[in-house]
């Protein structure tokens, strides 16, 4: 870095400083936002669009900023909580860490999460600032043959959740990849399984199959309680204990942080691929790879740092196409092109060269709002894990008709809220007969996204299936595929020897 | 000497029933003076935020001074616009209270790929608010510079193009020049604007057809060498000439034009009503404040322009007529 850049980067670091104002209420109302399902920081700056275009540039920009960091953030709080991902980038985040919140633990959860996006938001931001030029060019080498292994990461997650039953399992993850086929196919748009329905024509809606899968059978589950927190739980007062041990735990793992942090940062730096792909491929790479895959899913502070780290760190992620290369990697940045746009900045690669302070301005915003957030946010957690002490006779509604009206948020179709009270239903029925519905999830996910990228490589190559073979860097992806697969089997059957040692 | 009455029993009947019929015709005359009494419904069908959104608030802002009314805009997104077109010619009153604001370019042409449950004579556009043509364009690291550069990888072997989606006036633009250079072009559908442009940048594709507002938009990153209409907007368009001059075809614009729709019946049963829409919406491209609005909202000020009933019909006609000459290509079928 030239003194001439570093000279601009303490500049725009004062100056950011210099916007607090904005930025702190900017964080609670990301954060209000973000934990609503259907809401999101694309649909919130859209509507507040007026009073961004009012604002001059440097404001509107640490605004837009501070918003889409904290509402990443704050869907994982219902995640954790009530077991509503406000968003498809926090569908991972329940899988473990709705079970610690089960087990009196919603506050230590929290405070996991809260440090997870922080340090994982803050340290792919500044990783981003520095490798701009080089991350940029991922995009350039991650096409569709690429993704489809990328996809093929995630997706396999299935089968490790299959593994405690590998028959109902995998019947789960089949149910979700059909489910996820409906809807017009990506090249010629002809119909498929959408027995009539106009509404169904662009696939099954996300967010619908998200808030009816997770949180509306989790509500006809918990209603048969008393309140969120098992028997055998610790319902116990809030203290800051709790929150402190949160924080010892996520920073015991700071190195599970940076890996998938990067993880998340990598997948955001390609346009089009988004935190959901992120946060299911870093679940899945820090099941595989930990000595304790066992406790995947049942709680375990590992299961909730991946997705959480890794959908931080797409946020600084998509930053990149769209400031080098003027392209936005996803909606929320697309709706900050045209913001910057209407006050005159033009994207692309002479962005650095005649408005470096835009450019830079960015990515200090998103470093300076993750400081402020870890500062401001931390110490609610305590408060907020009230929630799971709330008797389930009102909690239970309240998660139903909330997240039904999320639901119907994002297109505003009364045929969403069916939606996702059918989806409801599937769950429920899911879970009572022993089903994961994570696995069903899943496929609904990253189904359709897998389904994209193999129909454009087979279009591309005119049918031939032996372009899944055809770059360097796919071959390589599908060698470290396969090494995922079998790596974590090696490793068990070891682990499994030794245990068996002494017993000898 | 004996008085007649007054009132017989037959006039107090007829003038009974005048003054009946009188009073069950008034309300439509003064519906007919009085139109608009209410807001005016507008159904897009595209999601709110988009380029479709921006372009309708812009218009309507100065459009309601002069119609003496506000707009009330419903997004109706999903299956390329077919949603919102399905939404409005079967629930949306035809009473002229009822408009939608659509793309008479791709939306158009779903209808020549698969028929829509009603009769696509049943509506018709009656004023364009700006038109976009589609045009050709590279990555700014492609190692295709030119369109000979194009044309001469084509012979060795199919180059993949990129396209928003199949049925597209940009696609149907680049068939065309296959058809003309006998190039076997391959159309990749990247699904929208942006994959579509970032298809041509990192190379996912050998290089896109797209509206040429979102090319613009992508700044230096792409390079445009071909335009399937007229470059009216000369450097912002890298100076790229038309495909017409370009290749001596004759090939009508393919652009991307949105325009405001109207039941058929509604135009039938209310003339009047429909001609107060159309003559504020002429008057509306009279107002200097549009073309502020228009720029405001990141359009490309030479691409606001006015075109009634006759034009849009004829537009109209000529994408189903293109979507039926090249269906087999862009459906699969």
């Amino acid at each position: 870095m030239d003194s001439g850049t570093a000279s601009i980067l303490v500049e725009v670091f004062f100056e950011t400083l210099g916007y607090w104002y904005i930025i702190i209420p900017t964080i609670f109302l990301g954060l209000i936002v973000g934990g609503i399902p259907g809401f999101s920081a694309a649909n919130t700056i859209i509507i507040l669009m007026p009073l961004t275009l009012a604002l001059d540039l440097q404001s509107g920009l640490i605004f837009m900023i501070s918003l889409y960091c904290a509402a990443r953030m704050g869907a994982g709080i219902p995640a954790i909580l009530v077991n509503i991902p406000g968003t498809a980038g926090a569908a991972a985040t329940p899988l473990d860490g709705y079970p610690m919140a089960k087990q009196g633990k919603g506050q230590q959860a929290l405070a996991i999460s809260f440090v997870a996006s922080c340090i994982g938001g803050l340290l792919t931001t500044m990783l981003a600032l520095a490798t701009m030029p080089i991350l940029a060019r991922v995009g350039f080498y991650m096409h569709s043959v690429e993704m489809i292994v990328v996809m093929l990461f995630g997706i396999s997650l299935i089968a490790s959740i299959a593994a405690q039953d590998m028959i109902k399992g995998l019947i789960a993850g089949f149910l979700g990849l059909m489910i996820g086929s409906i809807g017009t196919d990506v090249v010629y748009a002809t119909p498929r399984g959408t027995f009539g329905f106009l509404e169904l024509y662009d696939g099954v809606p996300l967010i619908p199959a998200l808030v009816g899968l997770f949180a509306v059978s989790e509500a006809f589950v918990i209603i048969e309680k008393r309140v969120i927190v098992n028997h055998d739980g610790e319902p116990k007062a809030p203290n800051w204990h709790d929150t402190l041990e949160g924080v010892q735990i996520a920073l015991k793992r700071w190195v599970h942080i940076v890996w998938t942090s990067l993880i998340g940062l990598v997948i955001g730096v390609i346009p089009g691929a988004g935190a959901s792909i992120a946060s299911f491929v870093a679940y899945q790479q820090s099941r595989s790879f930990s000595n304790t895959p066992e406790k995947y899913g049942t709680g375990h502070p590992e299961g909730l740092i991946a997705p959480e780290s890794a959908n931080n760190g797409v946020t600084s992620g998509t930053l990149v196409p769209l400031l080098v290369l003027g392209i936005p990697g996803g909606a929320t940045a697309a709706i900050m092109l045209v913001v910057m746009q209407f006050h005159g900045v033009s994207f692309g690669p002479s962005l650095f060269e005649n408005q470096p302070k835009v450019g830079y301005g960015m990515f200090m915003a998103m470093a300076i709002s993750y400081v402020f957030m870890f500062l401001t946010i931390l110490p609610l957690s305590r408060y907020m894990s009230h929630v799971t002490t709330i008797p389930t006779i009102y909690l239970a509604p309240m998660i139903i008709s909330f997240t039904l009206v999320g639901g119907f948020v994002p297109r505003e179709y009364m045929f969403d809220m069916y939606l996702a009270l059918a989806f409801g239903i599937l769950g429920y029925i899911a879970r009572r007969t022993g089903y994961h519905v994570a696995a069903i999830l899943i496929g609904v996910i990253l189904g359709p996204l897998l389904e994209k990228y193999f129909l454009w490589s087979l279009k591309k190559s005119d049918g031939d299936i032996m372009v899944l073979f055809s770059s360097t860097l796919g071959n390589i992806l599908w060698v470290a595929f396969a090494l995922s697969i079998i790596l974590p089997i090696v490793f068990g059957m070891r682990r499994k020897r030794k245990l068996e040692v002494p017993a000898e | 000497m004996s008085m007649k009455p007054m009132i017989t029993r037959r006039t107090l009947l007829g003038t009974g029933a005048a003054a009946a019929s009188l009073t069950l015709a008034s309300p439509g005359l003064l519906h007919a003076s009085t139109f608009p009494e209410r807001n005016i419904n507008v159904y897009v069908p595209t999601a709110e935020g988009g380029g479709a959104d921006r372009n309708f608030r812009a218009f309507s802002s100065v459009w309601k001074g002069k119609l003496g009314t506000d707009f009330e805009p419903g997004f109706y997104p999903g299956a390329s616009g077919r949603v919102g077109y399905e939404i409005y010619m079967g629930k949306a009153d035809a009473d002229c209270y009822n408009l939608i604001f659509g793309n008479m370019g791709p939306e158009v042409l779903n209808w020549a790929m698969q028929a829509p449950s009603f009769d696509v004579n049943d509506y018709f556009y009656f004023g364009q608010v700006d038109k976009d043509p589609c045009c050709l364009f590279v990555g700014a690291e492609s190692p295709l510079k030119t369109m000979d550069d194009i044309i001469a990888a084509a012979k060795t072997r199919r180059l993949n193009v990129g396209t928003s989606r199949m049925a597209h006036p940009a696609s149907i633009g680049l068939l065309a020049l296959g058809d003309k250079l006998g190039i076997d072009f391959n159309l990749i559908p990247l699904q929208g604007g942006k994959g579509t442009v970032a298809g041509a940048v990192t190379g996912e594709v050998d290089f896109s057809v797209l509206t040429s507002g979102s090319v613009i938009a992508a700044g230096d990153s792409v390079k445009t060498l071909l335009v399937f209409g007229n470059n009216i907007v000369g450097e912002a368009l890298d100076n790229a000439p038309s495909i017409n001059d370009a290749y001596d075809m004759d090939l009508p614009e393919m652009l991307s034009a949105r325009a405001f729709g109207i039941h058929k019946k509604a135009a039938d049963d209310h003339p009047d009503r429909f001609e107060v829409l159309t003559s504020t919406f002429k008057e509306t491209f009279d107002d200097p404040a549009l073309m502020d609005a228009y720029i405001a909202s990141k359009g490309q000020p030479e691409y606001l322009q006015y075109a009634g009933v006759e034009e849009c019909e004829a537009f109209k006609q000529a994408m189903l007529e293109m979507g039926a000459r090249y269906k087999s290509l862009l459906s699969g079928a």
